[in-house]
């Protein structure tokens, strides 16, 4: 249990970069066994935090950072080793046709037995033992690339804490950003043990809902600045939001009803993939559907299957007209995919915001001779940028070096732009700071207003019931249950997706 | 669980609340001044062959500062810069052909046997010939679009089928040509003072770079060398798109056989793959020059940096002329890659995108 002496103490901790003040005069500290939450919005310093505690960037002179009473210097990777602290980055750095045992050997002295020979059995059973007293239970001979998120979680929390006696504190950067809910108590259970073996954790995460779970402390940073630090259990999510977006407001997701009475816009029939199996359901013009379910209940494959990007059976239909099974067709028809995985299927990394932009309608700037006007192309996406509160506001900006929030505002505008008749968001808020998670959600709410139908898959209850007149729950890839209205609450949307709705919720204390 | 995450006003996000954390300047192309445009960082490969030629102007000023050496080197290089140019339009979608070599053997081979065989006009042989190259193109795409094999491994697999053709071609023997006056001397012939196939070279250098820089066409390439599954999801035909580059590239090859036809009208089965390393080293010492991506100008600037500082090698030291050739091409590849390759990783190393940060112009799945 906490001691209420802290163990690790930073005061006015302040890092220039040229002409911008990234942190400035923050205190914060950190007492071993416990779980210590810091949250703010994208930009707000909590990243450069990390870095100064890694090493990696070299605090302003005057800062002081101590461990119990003794000075750390934390002047490089090495020495923020050496000064007990680890880390979990979001991208674990795994590699993922190695195995557990194999990616755990790497970088690390191994005992080998005759002829420099690794010790395989041993090795295995070891860290079967530390995988075990995490929580974990798995065939670590798998390839980490065909383990569960929470799984691959756990071996790069195993191998930042590989020197347990050594390790004083853990900091996990947003562990949960590509981790599906259910997947969340694993980690939780994980880290509940490093911290009660005596370990300082630090957790930063976008997923407020998370924080009141986990964390036994919170420290909001806002532009640079610490704002102060509460117990969870004096904190609300409400106040947390208003005191990590400061004097900002943010835009209301939820202003209009829908009435229920207008056309069909999206129809599907007997609609199977490898995990649906079988779905027919209709949504109507200025509907806003949503889609829940735990992953592996087809939630995370149906707008895929929707937009054709994967193989499908079954018929869809938009306006009556029976659309094409592939991406171009499903464009062609009005509808329009903002994919969960961003990086990977949303943009393209190295080209700039503009030429992003205008991937969805390559001919429109064409002039008869076939060149591209870029001068009218990057206005256009001048007024989406104004619009939509895009950072930085530059067209000619890589699309790779965005934060996560501005990075889904460009890949929303390439397809508001063909103004489409049904768009799919799928997992729309993954990886999102707060501020631009309520944007994305009113526009939503705005494309629905102007007459199209939207359906956004999420895991996150709470974003579909801030933003959604109707959710399908999805379970063994049909639909188990639809909720509207009153019913529509976070906790009823939670227990149904269970398959046998149980006392527990999927986010317990 | 509270799920009310949104407060009651009213106005938009107003601009400047969050400020994004400091990251390296990350603009691939914001324009640069103009003293900016000169910098050694974009045109290195100018101020390389500006030194080539001074250097050798110094150690043998008698034979190298002729109109000989000038109108040689643009003469004979037009074939590589072609070829060059083949290779670059896959790999600007993200595929790669190294049949090109072998392609233009085998629309050389053609050319000569027409010439030979038949009673054929010169240029009904040659575009024979090019629809041959094209539906080798066609033939390279249906393996990668359809049978989804590598395109690294496919256009090799086709490379060496083609070296076969071309040998029961020639039946191993060198094939002397029956052309007409007139062909060879578009070959070797001036105007203006400037060899005519350089002409061709020039013609066909801008409009590709028209099409691959400023169209629908160019970006959709990009986009699909860049990232093929965003691109698919945007709309983008990216198997068309893999399937027409090959051909392209299966026809611009071709081309490069017809210019060889021009200037030797001599065919034998070993000309051709010696042809893909030159070709291959001037598209990725290209890729260091204007833009930080394979592009036509920087192609044909690096190819003929390389051609001067072999050409003035070759005259200044008479023994060097054997082996100078592959060892300069192999070292300045390997030296202009590794510095080329820094600015560029650098760039795409912001905490956030590491993960990501392959640069595109290396990835060899289509």
């Amino acid at each position: 249990m906490p001691d209420d002496e802290p163990m690790l103490t930073i005061r006015g901790l302040s890092k220039t970069f040229v002409g911008t003040k990234a942190l400035d005069s923050v205190d914060f500290d950190l007492r071993s066994g416990e779980i210590h939450a810091l949250v703010g919005q994208n930009g707000c310093g909590k990243s450069t935090l990390i870095k100064v505690l890694a090493g990696y960037h070299a605090a302003d002179p005057g800062a002081e950072i101590k461990w119990q009473d003794r000075a750390l210097d934390l002047h490089d990777a090495a020495a923020s080793r050496a000064a007990g602290f680890r880390f979990v980055h979001q991208d674990l750095g795994l590699i993922e046709t190695l195995d557990a045992v194999e990616n755990l050997i790497l970088g690390r002295a191994v005992a080998t037995a005759h002829g420099r020979r690794i010790r395989w059995d041993a090795e295995r059973r070891d860290v079967e033992r530390r995988m075990r007293m995490l929580g974990y239970d798995f065939d670590v001979r798998r390839p980490v690339g065909e383990l569960g998120a929470a799984e691959r979680t756990g071996i790069a929390i195993a191998r930042a804490l590989w020197d347990w006696q050594e390790a004083k504190v853990l900091v996990v950067d947003e562990p949960t950003a590509s981790l599906p809910r259910e997947e969340v108590r694993i980690l939780f259970d994980a880290l509940r043990r490093v911290r009660d073996a005596g370990l300082g954790v630090v957790y930063v995460s976008h997923r407020l809902d998370e924080i009141f779970a986990i964390a036994d402390r919170v420290t909001v940073l806002r532009d640079g600045g610490r704002i102060g630090t509460w117990q969870v259990a004096d904190i609300d999510q409400d106040r947390l939001v208003s005191l990590m977006i400061g004097a900002e407001q943010l835009r209301p997701a939820h202003d209009r009803p829908f009435a229920g009475d207008e056309d069909v816009v999206l129809e599907t029939r007997g609609l199977c993939g490898t995990k649906v199996d079988g779905i027919d359901f209709t949504v109507r013009r200025g509907e806003v559907l949503g889609i829940a379910g735990l992953t592996g209940s087809g939630r995370e494959e149906i707008l895929p299957l929707l937009f054709g990007a994967v193989s499908r059976h079954g018929e869809v239909f938009v306006d009556g007209q029976r659309v094409p099974a592939d991406p171009r067709g499903a464009v062609r028809a009005g509808l329009a995919l903002v994919p969960a995985d961003r990086r990977g299927d949303g943009a393209v990394l190295a080209f700039t915001l503009h030429e992003n932009y205008a991937l969805t309608d390559l001919g429109r700037f064409a002039t008869w001779y076939g060149r591209v006007k870029r001068t009218d192309e990057r206005g256009e996406f001048e007024r989406w940028i104004a619009e939509l509160d895009i950072k930085p506001p530059r067209p000619d900006a890589v699309f790779g070096t965005l934060s996560g929030g501005n990075q889904q505002k460009v890949v929303l505008a390439k397809w508001m732009r063909r103004q489409p008749k049904v768009l799919l968001l799928d997992e729309p808020s993954q990886g999102v700071d707060v501020a631009a998670k309520a944007t994305i959600h009113a526009l939503a709410r705005d494309i629905a207003g102007t007459g199209a139908a939207v359906l956004i898959a999420s895991s996150d209850d709470a974003e579909l019931c801030d933003t959604c007149d109707r959710v399908l729950i999805l379970r063994n890839g049909r639909i188990a249950a639809e909720l509207r209205g009153d019913r529509l609450t976070a906790e009823e949307v939670g227990v149904l997706q269970l398959e046998t709705p149980a006392q527990e919720s999927t986010l317990p204390r | 669980m509270s799920q009310t995450q949104n407060t009651t006003a009213v106005q938009p996000v107003p601009a400047g609340s969050t400020r994004p954390e400091p990251e390296p300047a990350a603009d691939r192309r914001s324009r640069p001044s103009p003293l900016g445009r000169l910098s050694p960082k974009r045109i290195s490969a100018v101020y390389l062959w500006l030194f080539f030629i001074a250097l050798f102007a110094v150690i043998a000023p008698d034979t190298f500062l002729t109109q000989t050496t000038f109108t040689l080197v643009f003469r004979s290089g037009v074939i590589t810069c072609v070829l060059a140019l083949a290779f670059l339009v896959p790999l600007t979608a993200g595929a790669y052909d190294l049949s090109i070599g072998s392609v233009m053997a085998l629309a050389l081979g053609l050319i000569v046997y027409l010439s030979i065989h038949t009673h054929l006009p010169a240029p009904v042989d040659a575009l024979i010939a090019l629809a041959a190259c094209g539906l080798t193109g066609f033939l390279s795409g249906f393996i990668v679009v359809r049978l989804h094999v590598n395109s690294f491994i496919a256009t090799l697999g086709v490379g060496q089928v083609l070296a076969g053709a071309v040998l029961v071609l020639s039946n191993n023997t060198e094939l002397i040509g029956n052309l007409p006056d007139y062909w060879s001397n578009l070959g070797t012939d001036n105007l203006l003072g400037v060899p005519i196939v350089d002409y061709v070279l020039l013609v066909l250098a801008a409009a590709m770079w028209y099409v691959l820089e400023l169209t629908p066409i160019g970006r959709a390439l990009l986009a699909t060398g860049g990232n093929p599954d965003a691109a698919r999801l945007a709309g983008v035909r990216t198997e068309r798109v893999t399937w027409g580059v090959f051909i392209a590239s299966g026809l611009i090859s071709g081309l490069a056989g017809v210019i060889f036809s021009m200037q030797s009208g001599l065919f034998s089965a070993s000309i051709g793959p010696g042809y893909l390393f030159p070709a291959v080293a001037a598209v990725f010492l290209g890729a260091s020059q204007l833009s930080q991506r394979p592009n036509v100008w920087g192609t044909l600037i690096a190819y003929f940096a390389l051609a001067f500082g072999i050409q003035g090698l070759t005259l200044s030291a008479s023994s060097a002329s054997v082996w100078s050739q592959p060892v300069f091409q192999g070292v300045s590849l390997i030296i202009a890659v590794a510095v080329a390759s820094r600015p560029v990783l650098r760039k795409l190393r912001s905490p956030r995108t590491e993960a990501a940060a392959a640069p595109h112009e290396v990835s060899a799945d289509a």
